[in-house]
């Protein structure tokens, strides 16, 4: 008991935001290097149209849409970690709820911000309220993502209420013009039990929203392919199927953050080896799930050979495509479940390499979803201009989806620099118990 | 002397050969084109004369467009010139017998059709004949929903059944005509007359359920082509369904349907509800905050 104040001021020490070093610099100003290239080359697709883009009559959702896909997908990880979790009564997760919630708001911000960067028109954005039609799985798709983001926004808010407060008692310790934020965010929450009671209520209630909203969000993002008669997309299993993605990529997602976390901010005593483990096995389990679905959605196909999709599935498992297919199926699921199988591979080194696999195989996943299927028409192509055979992304295409991914990583690097990445508030009531 | 006279004499053979040589060879490089001429008479009127050219490319016949042809009645003089016209892009020429030509239209029972290419830089000269005699074609009505078709032909100038001539008689449909019966094709009899079953009931016509029956003679080589079409009520009526102003997943955006308003409206204003709820408890955390502070 005599112990517990001291441990409280040391986690309050260790975990209230740190300023960034030489190499947190370095990283955010690498970040703002290539959004400001992304924001360039997205100067000059408004300028000159979107003939800047590889994209033409049968690719018209190219490297954007399938960006667009993975950001859908990773945000789904504030869901798994915080609400699943956390009504689970799982508490090992208490130190990666907020990691997962960042993720989340980066990740769902620069979803909504791609779709405009795909829009020929962007100007015309208002016309989805003036004319947009409730039966359209676009429609529903701008519904979710908007609901979505402000749950993960309060979902991120709430618990910080507390941590706020701990902030604004050691504003000594935290960054000057920091705290004017702090004070603005959280001056007014006095910890009252009153105040806890509604805080608990609210979270819980949270927790409870977003799984539903969650699963819509993914799910209605494969309804956008799944209601679209193109082989490939033909599929009634794609809810499912993408929601199991996402929680992969999700998780694969948190396993990074975690290790990067945890070095740059000597975190070892709050993420520690057990977490590493535990995310681990939901990595295996997650991937496995995947695994399962991807079989049923290819084997099942290929076993068939209908001919309409004989020339897509051929293309994907030996064609131009099958590089890009097996290094999603092998780096995204196969290589990272026998990683994190093994206790040793569950070790923070190994996961975060089973991390960046699970998420880097991931994006080329998307990408073997979206484009292969659009050069595969059911009617076959015929006096087309060759251009319109293949795709691969212009530079600007590159430069624009590389811009959005770091704005993404930048909100999480921001949001790190100015909140405390691991809950100071309930890893102090929970130190505070385990000790008791 | 004598050695350069040799060298010029050489040389201009040599001249000569290579200009001899070239001539053929420059008629060898231009195309060839395989040109037809038919007659054809729609529906009883003004019979017209329709030449079509296709040359052969890649081993396929291919239609010549822009291809100058004249079209003679009976001979190629000027005085019997039926139309001077360029092929379209189906390779397709076709001119109605102008009233000039009247008199030597009606002086015979048999015509001859003369199509003329005189050859141009890329095409060698072509010429096409065809002799028809002049013919008509006539559908009647018969009980039990069959249709009788006769053929007549000009002879001495009257008109006498056309014996042995095949003809397909169909219902005219968008793409292609559709046979009344199984058989494509039928033959005339001694009184120029073949009598077909119609079995295509309920086959869908126009609002009173009128159906075109179409009689033809496809390019027959003594009778050209004839058409004739028939407007029977023998069709089921079709009656237009407007589906436009129905609510449907595919109609406008005020005509969605009522348990898709219902569905969407639920859940957005349940979950936005709650949402709103939970910025009120902020609010109301915020009150109890700033009281306390007091």
């Amino acid at each position: 008991m005599e112990k517990s104040p001291i441990a409280n001021e040391t986690i309050i020490r260790d975990l209230l935001p740190q300023k960034f070093g030489m190499r947190g610099k370095l990283w955010t100003a690498l970040l703002i290097c290539i959004c400001l290239v992304g924001a360039y080359a997205y100067f000059l697709q408004l300028k000159d149209g979107l003939a800047v883009t590889h994209m033409r009559d049968y690719v018209s959702w190219g490297i954007y849409i399938s960006n667009f896909v993975f950001f859908v997908a990773i945000s789904l990880v504030g869901s798994l970690i915080t609400a699943v979790l956390r009504l689970a009564n799982v508490h090992w997760s208490t130190p990666l709820t907020r990691i997962a919630e960042m993720i989340a708001v980066g990740a769902i911000m620069f979803a909504a911000l791609i779709i405009i960067v795909d829009m020929g028109r962007p100007e015309r954005l208002y016309f989805l309220f003036l004319h947009g039609r409730v039966q359209s799985p676009i429609m529903w798709d701008v519904i979710v993502i908007t609901t979505y983001f402000f749950i993960s926004l309060l979902l991120l808010y709430y618990p910080l209420l507390p941590d706020l407060k701990i902030m604004l008692e050691h504003r000594e310790q935290t960054d000057r013009k920091l705290n004017r934020l702090y004070s603005m965010l959280g001056s007014f929450w006095k910890g009252s039990s009153k105040q806890s009671r509604l805080s608990r209520r609210a979270i819980r209630i949270l927790c409870i929203t977003i799984i539903p909203v969650a699963f819509s969000i993914h799910t209605v993002t494969s309804w956008l392919f799944a209601t679209t008669y193109r082989p490939g997309w033909d599929s009634t299993n794609f809810g499912a199927y993408f929601i199991s993605g996402a929680f992969l990529v999700g998780a694969g997602s948190v396993l990074v953050a975690m290790y990067v976390f945890r070095r740059n901010y000597r975190l070892e005593k709050y993420i520690t080896l057990r977490h590493f483990d535990n995310m681990g096995k939901i990595v295996v389990l997650l991937g496995l799930i995947y695994l399962y679905f991807n079989i049923n959605e290819y084997l099942v196909p290929a076993f068939k050979m209908k001919r309409s999709e004989d020339a897509l599935l051929t293309s994907l498992f030996a064609g131009d495509f099958a590089p890009y297919f097996w290094f999603a199926i092998l780096a995204g699921m196969i290589v990272p479940i026998l990683i994190l199988v093994t206790r040793k591979g569950r070790r923070p080194m190994p996961s975060f390499i089973a991390g960046c696999l699970v998420v880097v195989g991931a994006w080329f996943k998307r990408y073997v979803i979206v484009t292969p299927t659009l050069l595969h028409p059911f009617l076959p192509m015929y006096n087309v201009p060759a251009s319109f055979r293949h795709y691969f992304p212009s530079w600007q295409e590159w430069a624009i989806a590389m811009g959005s991914l770091a704005g993404a990583l930048l909100i999480i690097t921001l949001l790190s620099r100015i909140f405390p990445i691991i809950p100071i508030e309930e890893t102090i009531k929970e130190n505070n118990e385990t000790h008791r | 002397m004598k050695r350069i006279d040799k060298c010029c004499h050489y040389g201009l053979l040599l001249l000569l050969l290579i200009s001899g040589s070239t001539a053929p060879a420059q008629d060898s490089l231009k195309g060839d084109l395989n040109m037809t001429v038919g007659y054809v008479l729609e529906n009883n009127q003004v019979p017209y004369v329709l030449a079509h050219v296709q040359t052969k490319v890649n081993r396929r016949f291919r239609p010549v467009t822009g291809i100058p042809i004249k079209l003679y009645l009976n001979s190629d003089s000027a005085a019997n010139l039926v139309g001077q016209l360029l092929t379209d892009d189906q390779g397709k020429a076709a001119s109605t017998i102008p009233g000039a030509l009247a008199a030597t239209w009606g002086k015979t029972d048999k015509h001859r059709f003369v199509a003329v290419f005189t050859g141009d830089e890329k095409f060698n000269p072509a010429r096409a004949e065809a002799t028809v005699s002049r013919a008509k074609i006539q559908i009647d009505t018969l009980p039990d929903k069959k249709i009788a078709v006769q053929i007549f032909e000009k002879k001495d100038s009257s008109w006498v059944p056309a014996k042995g001539v095949d003809v397909s008689i169909s219902v005219k449909r968008f793409g292609a005509n559709l046979n009344v019966n199984e058989t494509a094709t039928f033959s005339t009899d001694s009184t120029g007359t073949v009598t077909a079953d119609f079995k295509r009931n309920n086959i869908p016509g126009d609002k009173n359920g009128n159906i075109t029956i179409v009689a033809r003679v496809d390019d027959n080589d003594q009778y050209g082509t004839l058409v004739l079409e028939k407007a029977l009520p023998w069709g089921a009526p079709f009656v237009y369904k407007d589906d436009f102003q129905k609510r449907s997943l595919y109609a406008t955006r005020n005509k969605a349907p009522i348990w898709l308003l219902f569905m969407s409206y639920f859940m957005a204003i349940s979950v936005w509800g709650v949402l709103l709820w939970l910025i009120r408890n902020l609010f109301r955390i915020r009150k109890l905050g700033l009281t306390a502070q007091d």
